[in-house]
């Protein structure tokens, strides 16, 4: 019993003042509806991502009736920046139950125009440990630069062993419509960034971004271009950065979970969509899932790795650190992402010959891991 | 809030971990049930402070005004369990190190302070 991804809505990110979190939303499960070819009384459930902005107790029901949907099924979700994926995988236990024929998955906030930027700081950073952590000053640009220092350290790398990462994701946004960065940048850029907590600089972060991601998930094809989920695989080994093992964050877990249940190895997958909220994110997650050997993430996208006709095509939307960081939909343009390159619909960004996908984001501090293996429905 | 009984969270000058009373196993955050074994019984222990460092960040943007700039590390201690403190002094990964408890910018509170252990 498969599922199949049938709609896909991803708005622009940016700072884009005068809509709520709740508009964002509502612009993107349309978009999704839309592609996917169905009436607001075809879906049978609604999944919505938390928004920090909004922080309303009933997301998905919110959503739903501004839709003109009344679904049989309605939960919101919090699973940090895993939260997309993790909906997504609900929405595929749900159409595989039968409790469902089509799910919408639905995120977006306004956190860049919304909300004062030590109010988003001082939010995220609940993901230390309230007594533990919190108090000693701490934030999530602290604990990904720790988590960067020890990588460094123990990899004998310089501070600039990771500017190749966002430089790379820059060059992809580039040619991407909706990013909330298009100007390139060069290593010297991102060294001479100013620092955030060292050794990351501003350039080695995601911004915050406006916009909104939606998905319909389906129990059967809708039309030629819906695609197969054909393995879902999650992870969650701790919470707090001082639980966190560098060497199995579960990352590698989850991904071996979705490409067990889609009969697949790591050399099946054509174009990947990797959460990339820092530099060192992606650079730890690569490397856990087999990518690059341990301490070369940089050293492959210097060579030219993740570029679109490169081994590993990657975030070829410019990922959360140029495309941008909206909230749970910043998690959630990365599947957008690959789904457009198995639709074959990414124009001069496209990935030759691809047939399948693999997406996979982290919430917290490395600390919640989903893994979605997409492909073309054609091949199931 | 989970706190452990009698450490700096507490105003007590000290760090405390945890000690699974079946399996050994020892821990730093607190937990109801060791999660190596399950078991539920656990002692406090007061370790022996020192440890290696194993990260530093220099924070240059904080939540509150005034609160940067601002150094953190992660220190793994001689029994295991991986603390984050404060950094006093110069403090980089691999030095050997030490904990204090340490007055925090508003003299409020106590907090784990690591600087680099004199090697002998």
């Amino acid at each position: 019993m498969t599922a199949f991804l049938t709609g896909v809505g991803l708005t622009p990110f940016g700072r884009q003042p005068g809509r709520d979190s709740l508009d964002w939303q509502c612009t993107a499960a349309g978009m999704a509806l839309d592609d996917a070819g169905l009436g607001p009384d075809r879906v049978g459930a609604v999944i919505a991502g938390y928004s920090t902005v909004a922080n309303h107790l009933m997301p998905a029901n919110l959503a739903a009736e501004r839709l003109g949907i009344r679904p049989d099924v309605a939960f919101g979700m919090s699973v940090g920046g895993a939260t997309g994926l993790a909906m997504v995988a609900q929405a595929v236990a749900l159409v595989r139950s039968a409790a469902a024929e089509h799910v919408l998955v639905v995120a977006g906030e306004n956190r860049a125009s919304g909300q004062a930027r030590t109010t988003s700081t001082t939010v995220l950073a609940q993901v230390g440990h309230a007594a533990y952590e919190v108090p000693l000053g701490g934030n999530v640009p602290a604990y990904y630069a720790l988590l960067a220092s020890r990588y460094l350290w123990s990899h004998g790398l310089d501070d600039g062993a990771l500017a190749a990462l966002p430089v790379q994701m820059r060059e992809h946004a580039v040619g991407t419509a909706g990013a909330h960065f298009r100007e390139p940048i060069t290593v010297a850029d991102v060294l001479a960034s100013r620092p955030v907590a060292e050794p990351l600089r501003l350039l080695d972060c995601c911004p915050v971004s406006d916009g909104g991601a939606a998905f319909v998930i389906s129990r059967a094809p809708v039309s030629e271009r819906s695609l197969q989920i054909a393995g879902v695989g999650q992870a969650h080994r701790h919470q707090h950065l001082s639980e966190l093992d560098p060497d199995d964050t579960g990352a590698s877990r989850a991904a071996g979970i979705a490409l067990g249940e889609a009969g697949m190895d790591l050399g099946g997958v054509h174009v990947w969509g990797i959460y990339d909220s820092f530099s060192i994110t992606v650079a730890m997650i690569v490397e856990e899932l087999g990518l690059a050997p341990p301490g070369c993430a940089g050293a492959y996208a210097q060579a030219g790795a993740f570029q679109a006709d490169g081994r590993y095509p990657l975030n070829t939307h410019g990922g959360l650190l140029s495309y941008g960081h909206s909230g749970v939909a910043g998690g959630m343009a990365h599947l957008a992402e690959v789904a457009g390159q198995l639709r074959g619909e990414r124009g001069v960004a496209q990935v030759r010959n691809c047939e399948a996908g693999y997406v996979h984001a982290d919430g917290g501090v490395l600390s919640a891991h989903v893994g979605v293996v997409l492909r073309k429905a054609s091949r199931s | 809030m989970s706190r452990t009984q009698g450490d700096w969270t507490q105003g007590c000058a000290r760090l405390l971990i945890a000690v699974c009373a079946d399996c050994g196993n020892n821990w730093y955050l607190p937990k109801d049930r060791c999660p190596r074994c399950g078991s539920a019984r656990q002692s406090s222990v007061q370790p022996s402070g020192e440890g290696r460092c194993v990260a530093v960040t220099l924070l240059h943007v904080t939540g509150e005004p005034g609160g940067a700039p601002l150094s953190l590390a992660l220190v793994r201690l001689d029994e295991g369990p991986v603390v984050m403190g404060r950094v006093d002094g110069d403090l980089a990964p691999g030095d050997p190190a030490r904990v204090h408890l340490l007055p925090s910018g508003t003299g409020t509170t106590l907090l784990p302070s690591f600087s680099r252990k004199a090697v002998t």
